[in-house]
């Protein structure tokens, strides 16, 4: 059943057909809300705020000027930004290995489903096996890389490697050119690139200072 | 090979190197070209290697947080605020149709006190005229043109003793009116009603009213008329009536 057959019947009132649809396209939300905040809470709330739009303002959809999806992720941009604008909390995560530690623990329970979720997948968010540990921080720093970029890079990397959108689709959810959402995400691998490279002979060092 | 590497130079190969592997994209269209570029240019060779670690990282940052979904907290919420958009919708529906409903409403009633008031204000308004009826001693005869058949006066009788202040809107009455010099109604009996068109300045002989009409100067009127053929009550007729059969 297409996004649009769902969408109608929300319209007439289907609390099956939404419950569908939210399952279907929360996921992408919540991680890209995620990445962009760095916060749970925040990416929590940004995610109903984009549903409880889609509920209270379906009629704002126009297929003919995206999907859905570019529809939602659109809305989630608006609310992340108006977050911004009331407190600064940026993204901020942490450099003291321990915390990092910490992260990587619940990043990984994240991952795999947390216990919560009832997805039936969880792992026990502290049972990181060691050997996972440089992957996981690998994962970590990337992450960490990513959210120190200007937002608008950081739009690009999420939706464009991240979630996987074409060219197209980021542009729609963005609202900019096809030729901005390419120079961007071109401009951000750079910077990342930079970044993860500075980052390691630094983290060499220090354990060598150890 | 070295041909075509030759066809790509090294700004041509940072243009695309990050988009090889994205379908639709010049990265993609070029890629033999960008790697055969890169196989014989180290430094661009490098670029490629680093752009491959960055694809893997993030394709591993992407793989692990794949799972990641918000609480079901969040959907119980959004579906207890759909079920209220819909409950709020419904109570919209419901109190437009009222209002509309209740605007209808209105506007009869308001139609209903305007028909009503007119017709009281018309009745006010006729009832001097009608006591100045009751009160003239004017005398005149109709012998115009007798056009009514006859029939029993009894009833017509008792109703021609009816109060001025029951006669019809304006000039037109429907209940008879005693000419003023009427002899006592009980002495109808034998009597007959007559239809006549007569000038309507001769209204003022039987006791009524002369007002000024939009219509003709002549009027209909039904007379009771006794035995010896003396009118004893008048009533003028409406013109919807005054070519009914009697």
């Amino acid at each position: 059943m297409d996004d649009g057959l769902l969408l109608r019947r929300v319209i007439a009132g289907d609390e099956g057909s939404f419950t569908l649809l939210y399952r279907r396209r929360h996921p992408a939300i919540y991680r890209f809300a995620l990445h962009m905040s760095g916060n749970v809470a925040v990416a929590e709330d940004v995610t109903q705020e984009v549903f409880m739009t889609l509920i209270r303002d379906v009629k704002k959809f126009d297929p003919a000027r995206g999907t859905l999806s570019s529809f939602l992720f659109g809305i989630a941009r608006n609310h992340l930004r108006r977050r911004w604008e009331q407190d600064r909390h940026s993204v901020a995560l942490p450099e003291d290995a321990d915390e990092l530690e910490t992260l990587l623990a619940v990043c990984a329970g994240a991952g795999k489903g947390s216990p919560s979720n009832g997805n039936g997948k969880a792992h026990a968010p502290f049972l990181v096996r060691r050997d996972e540990f440089t992957s996981l921080e690998t994962v970590a720093r990337v992450r960490q890389a990513i959210a120190t970029l200007p937002e608008n890079y950081r739009e690009a990397v999420v939706l464009c490697e991240l979630e996987e959108m074409s060219y197209e689709e980021a542009a729609s959810a963005l609202d900019c050119p096809v030729g901005t959402v390419r120079s961007r995400l071109h401009r951000a691998r750079a910077l990342l690139a930079e970044k993860l490279h500075d980052e390691q002979p630094l983290r060499r060092a220090s354990a060598v200072g150890e | 090979m070295k041909d075509e590497a030759k066809l790509m130079d090294c700004t041509q190969f940072k243009e695309i190197y990050h988009e090889l592997d994205r379908p639709g994209t010049s990265g993609y269209r070029f890629r033999e070209r960008a790697l055969s570029h890169a196989e014989g240019c180290p430094r661009c060779g490098a670029l490629l290697t680093e752009g491959e670690a960055l694809d893997f990282a993030l394709r591993n940052l992407a793989e692990r947080s794949a799972g990641w979904e918000a609480s079901p907290r969040i959907e119980a919420n959004l579906l207890r605020e759909l079920q209220q958009v819909k409950l709020a919708g419904s109570r919209k529906r419901i109190r437009k149709q009222v209002a509309i409903l209740g605007a209808a409403a209105a506007v009869l009633l308001a139609l209903g006190i305007g028909v009503h008031q007119r017709v009281t204000s018309g009745a006010r308004t006729a009832s001097p005229e009608a006591a100045n009826v009751a009160g003239s001693a004017a005398a005149g005869t109709a012998k115009d043109e007798v056009a009514g058949s006859s029939a029993t006066p009894s009833e017509s009788a008792s109703a021609a003793s009816a109060s001025a202040n029951q006669a019809d809107e304006n000039e037109y009455a429907e209940e008879f009116v005693p000419v003023p010099y009427a002899d006592d109604p009980a002495a109808l009996e034998g009597g007959a009603i007559v239809r006549v068109t007569l000038p309507r300045s001769a209204l003022a002989s039987f006791g009524l009213p002369i007002t000024e009409s939009e219509g003709t100067d002549r009027v209909s009127a039904d007379l009771i008329v006794s035995q010896d053929g003396t009118p004893q009550a008048i009533r003028l007729v409406s013109q919807e009536n005054a070519n009914s059969d009697f």
